[in-house]
C-alpha cells in the first residue's frame, strides 16, 4: 500500500487552509509535486511544501494512505471532498475535516474542531477524541445535510450535530453518527439520519425532526414537549436493518413540524404515528 | 445677552435605533444643537452628544511613546495604510452606526486587503439572519403593522426602553387605517422572563423561564397542529395559559411577532428564531401573521443589506482567498479574536471593547488597532491610530435602512468640529493610500 507522510515543520501563526490534502490530489504525484500543491495562510496563497515535510511514495488513490504528524489543530479542511483512500491524523485537527467526503476513511487520533464531516456523502470518519459543534451538519442555509456515510466519535460531539441530515431508506442512504455523548439540539431538522449515543445527551434532541432515529443509551435531561411517548421496547430495528437490543422508552416526534406525517385524524381524533421520527431513551 | 440666531430643521431622521424616526425637529445655533423635539430621550441625547466636549476627537491621533498625540491627516492615513497593507489577516469590524455609502467603502477595503469583514449583527441579530437562511422569513414594512395588526407580540424585546417610539409610531398606541381606535383595537402580548415595562402595559404577559423559549415555541407549534401534549407546564408556563395564547394567535385578524435580544442571545440563539419563524409560517394556515426583528443600531439592517449586495453575505465574511466566504463561528469577529487569529484591526463606528468577551478584547489590543470614531470609547482609548469622524446623520449625509429594510436618507444638520470628516471620506482616503502603497 502506498504511503505519504506529512509532518508539520513549525507551529502555525494563522489557520492553514489545506483542502489539497486528499488521496485524490496526492495520487500519482511525486513528492515535489505534492509540495507544490496550494494551501492558504492568512491572505497569502502558499504551498504545502512551505508548511510540511513530505516523505514516502504516492500511488493509486484507492491504495493511498496519508499520515499526518505534528500539531495541526489549526489546519482546516483536510480531506475535503475526498473520494477514496485513507488519511490518518495523529493530532488534534482544525475545522471542516472530511467535509463533503464521499468515500475512503479518515481517522483522527485526537480531537476535531467544528464542522467535522459536514455534508458528508459517504465514507467513514473516525474521531478518537471529542468533536466540535456541527458534526455531520449542513452548512449555513442548506436544507440537505449529510447524505450517507458514517461518523464515529469516541468522546462528545458539540451542539447541532447532524443538522438537516438527509437519509432515504428506498435509496439506501443511511447517514449515521455514533458518539460517546452529545450537546444540545442533536439531530435538529433530522430528515432520515441515524444517531446512536452511547452516553448522555443535552436538551432539545430531535428538535424539528421529520424522520430518522435517535437512540440514547444514557440519559436525557429533558425531552421536548412535542415528543409523544409510545411505550417501552426491548429491541430497536435501525433504518438500515441492524438491530440494537436493550430496554428503551420510545418517543415519536417532532410533532411540531408541519411537514411531519404525524397528522391528527379528523374523524377519529387520533394521532397517526406514521413514519415520523423516533427518539429512544434507555429505560 | 445677545440673542443667538436659531435655525430649525424639520423632518430630521434620528440616527440612533432601528426605528429611524423621521419626524425629529432640531434647533441649531452657532453650529450647536440647542433643542431637539419629537425624538425620544436616547435620540435627543445622541443629537446633543455631537456638541463639542472633551469626549470628542477633533484631530487625528497617533500613539507615540504610549500616549495618543494629535497628528496630521497625512501622517495618520499613511501610518494606518501601512499597518493594513502589511497585515496578513486584518479584521474590519463595526459599520452598523454609520451610513451605507461608508459601509460599501468598508467592503471595498476589506476585499483589497483580503481581510475579515464583520458588522455588529454578529453579536446582535446575527442569529436571526442564520435562522432566516435556514427557514426564510415572512415579514413586511412597519406601515403594514401600524395599519393592520390587531395582535402584537413582543417576544424577548422591551421597546419601552430599547425602541421608545416604536410603540407610539408603529405597534401599540398609534391609530392605523384599519385600527382607528389605536391601543383599544390591538391586543398586546409580551413573552419575557422579566416583568418589563413593556410587559406591564400588555394585555397578556407570559413569564417564560430564562433560556427556555425554544421549548415554549415548540409546544405552541405542536398545539397549533392539534397535538395534545402529555405535560402540564412548559418552560414555567401552565398549559391553560399556553392554550389561551394559541387561541389568541389563531383568532386574530393580523398578527405580528417583534423579537429582540431575548430570543437571539439566550441559550438556543438562532434556533429560537428558527422555531418562531416556523410558528409564524404555520400560523398563516389560520390567519395572517408576520415576524420582524427589532434591530438595535440604526443602520445595522443597512450593513447587512450593503454587505449582502456586495458579497452575497450579510456578516462574518472572509476575503482571505480573494473571494468572499461566509461562516459565523469561523469568521465572526469574536471568534477570530478569541482564537487569536488576526494581526491588525480597523474598527469603524463601533466599540467592541465594551461589548465583546474580555478574552476577545484582550487579543484586539495585542495587535495594531485603528479606530474611526467621533468619540472617545474604551476601544479608541486603546487604539494606535484614531481617525476622527463626523457623526453620520447629524454631521454627514447618507443612507440608512430601518429595521424593516426601508432605506431613508439621513440629513446633515450641522458641521463637524475641528478636522473631522465623514466615515466615507476617511475610508476613501485609506483605500487610495493602500492602492498607492501597493503601486496600483
Amino acid at each position: 500500500m502506498a504511503e505519504i507522510k506529512l509532518k508539520l515543520k513549525k507551529p502555525l501563526v494563522f489557520p492553514l487552509e489545506a483542502e489539497s490534502i486528499t488521496p485524490d490530489n496526492f495520487a500519482g504525484k511525486s513528492n515535489d509535486e505534492i509540495k507544490k500543491l496550494v494551501a492558504y495562510s492568512g491572505n497569502e496563497e502558499s504551498t504545502l511544501g512551505q508548511f510540511f515535510n513530505v516523505s514516502g511514495k504516492s500511488g493509486e488513490k484507492d491504495e493511498l494512505k496519508i499520515i499526518i504528524d505534528g500539531d495541526i489543530s489549526n489546519v482546516k479542511r483536510i480531506g475535503e471532498k475526498m473520494t477514496a483512500g485513507e488519511i490518518i491524523i495523529n493530532s488534534d485537527v482544525g475545522m471542516h475535516v472530511g467535509n463533503e467526503m464521499s468515500g475512503g476513511k479518515i481517522t483522527v487520533n485526537g480531537n476535531a474542531d467544528d464542522w467535522a464531516g459536514a455534508m458528508m456523502k459517504g465514507g467513514e470518519l473516525e474521531i478518537n477524541g471529542d468533536a466540535g459543534n456541527y458534526v455531520g451538519a449542513a452548512y449555513r442555509g442548506y436544507w440537505k445535510g449529510m447524505k450517507n456515510g458514517i461518523i464515529k466519535v469516541k468522546g462528545k460531539v458539540g451542539v447541532e450535530s447532524m443538522l438537516w441530515a438527509d437519509g432515504s431508506v428506498p435509496a439506501k442512504r443511511f447517514p449515521t453518527l455514533i458518539c460517546g455523548s452529545a450537546g444540545s439540539f442533536l439531530g435538529i431538522h433530522n430528515n432520515g439520519g441515524t444517531i446512536i449515543v452511547e452516553g448522555d445527551i443535552d436538551r432539545c434532541a430531535g428538535a424539528d425532526q421529520i424522520k430518522g432515529m435517535i437512540v440514547v443509551k444514557g440519559t436525557a435531561p429533558k425531552i421536548l414537549p412535542s415528543f409523544k411517548k409510545i411505550g417501552e421496547v426491548k429491541e430497536i430495528e435501525l433504518l438500515n436493518g441492524e438491530k440494537i437490543t436493550g430496554k428503551f422508552i420510545e418517543y415519536a416526534g417532532d410533532h411540531s413540524v408541519k411537514k411531519n406525517h404525524s397528522v391528527v385524524d379528523k374523524k377519529t381524533g387520533e394521532l397517526n404515528k406514521g413514519v415520523n421520527g423516533r427518539l429512544y431513551i434507555a429505560a | 445677552m445677545a440673542i443667538k440666531k436659531i435655525k430649525t430643521l424639520y423632518d430630521v431622521i434620528c440616527p440612533f435605533c432601528g426605528t429611524l424616526c423621521d419626524d425629529v425637529e432640531v434647533d441649531i445655533a452657532e453650529n450647536k444643537v440647542v433643542e431637539v423635539r419629537n425624538a425620544c430621550q436616547i435620540g435627543t441625547k445622541k443629537f446633543f452628544s455631537s456638541n463639542p466636549s472633551e469626549h470628542r476627537y477633533e484631530t487625528p491621533m497617533i500613539r507615540k511613546k504610549g500616549k495618543l498625540e494629535p497628528a496630521s491627516w497625512e501622517e495618520a492615513i499613511d501610518k494606518a495604510a501601512d499597518i493594513l497593507t502589511k497585515a496578513k489577516r486584518p479584521l474590519l469590524y463595526g459599520f452598523s452606526s454609520t451610513e451605507c455609502e461608508a459601509q460599501s467603502k468598508g467592503v471595498e477595503l476589506a476585499e483589497m486587503l483580503g481581510g475579515i469583514l464583520d458588522n455588529t449583527a454578529s453579536v446582535c441579530h446575527g442569529p436571526s439572519l442564520l435562522a432566516k437562511q435556514d427557514v426564510g422569513q415572512p415579514g413586511s414594512t412597519l406601515g403594514e403593522f401600524k395599519n393592520r395588526a390587531d395582535l402584537v407580540i413582543f417576544w424577548g424585546s422591551n421597546p419601552v426602553h430599547a425602541h421608545p417610539r416604536h410603540l407610539g409610531r408603529y405597534s401599540e398606541f398609534v391609530r392605523g387605517y384599519f385600527r382607528k381606535d389605536g391601543r383599544n383595537d390591538r391586543t398586546i402580548v409580551v413573552v419575557d422572563p422579566r416583568n418589563t415595562h413593556t410587559a406591564q402595559i400588555a394585555d397578556l404577559y407570559i413569564q417564560v423561564k430564562p433560556n427556555e423559549d425554544y421549548e415554549l415555541l415548540n409546544a405552541i407549534r405542536a398545539l397549533l397542529r392539534g397535538v395534545e401534549l402529555d405535560v402540564e407546564e412548559v418552560s414555567g408556563v401552565p398549559m391553560d395559559q399556553i392554550k389561551e395564547l394559541v387561541n389568541t394567535l389563531k383568532t386574530c385578524n393580523f398578527g405580528v411577532i417583534f423579537f429582540g435580544m431575548g430570543l437571539t442571545q439566550s441559550l438556543s440563539h438562532h434556533r429560537n428564531i428558527d422555531a418562531a419563524i416556523c410558528l409564524t409560517r404555520e400560523l398563516n394556515d389560520h390567519t395572517k401573521f408576520l415576524i420582524t426583528p427589532m434591530r438595535g443600531h440604526y443602520n445595522v439592517a443597512g450593513a447587512n443589506q450593503v454587505f449582502s449586495w456586495n458579497t452575497g453575505y450579510a456578516y462574518s465574511i472572509d476575503f482571505s482567498k480573494g473571494y468572499p466566504r461566509y461562516n459565523p463561528g469561523e469568521f465572526s469577529a469574536v471568534e477570530v479574536l478569541i482564537k487569536n487569529q488576526i494581526d491588525a484591526s480597523l474598527i469603524v463606528a463601533s466599540d467592541p471593547a465594551s461589548n465583546f468577551p474580555a478574552a476577545s478584547a484582550r487579543n484586539l489590543f495585542k495587535y495594531p488597532l485603528i479606530v474611526i470614531d467621533p468619540h472617545e470609547t474604551p476601544t479608541s482609548a486603546n487604539a494606535d491610530i484614531v481617525l476622527p469622524a463626523a457623526i453620520a446623520g447629524i454631521e454627514a449625509e447618507g443612507t440608512a435602512y430601518r429595521m424593516d429594510n426601508v432605506p431613508l436618507r439621513l440629513r446633515k444638520v450641522k458641521d463637524a468640529p475641528g478636522e473631522s470628516i465623514s466615515d466615507k471620506e476617511i475610508l476613501e482616503k485609506l483605500i487610495e493610500k493602500v492602492k498607492e502603497k501597493r503601486g496600483e
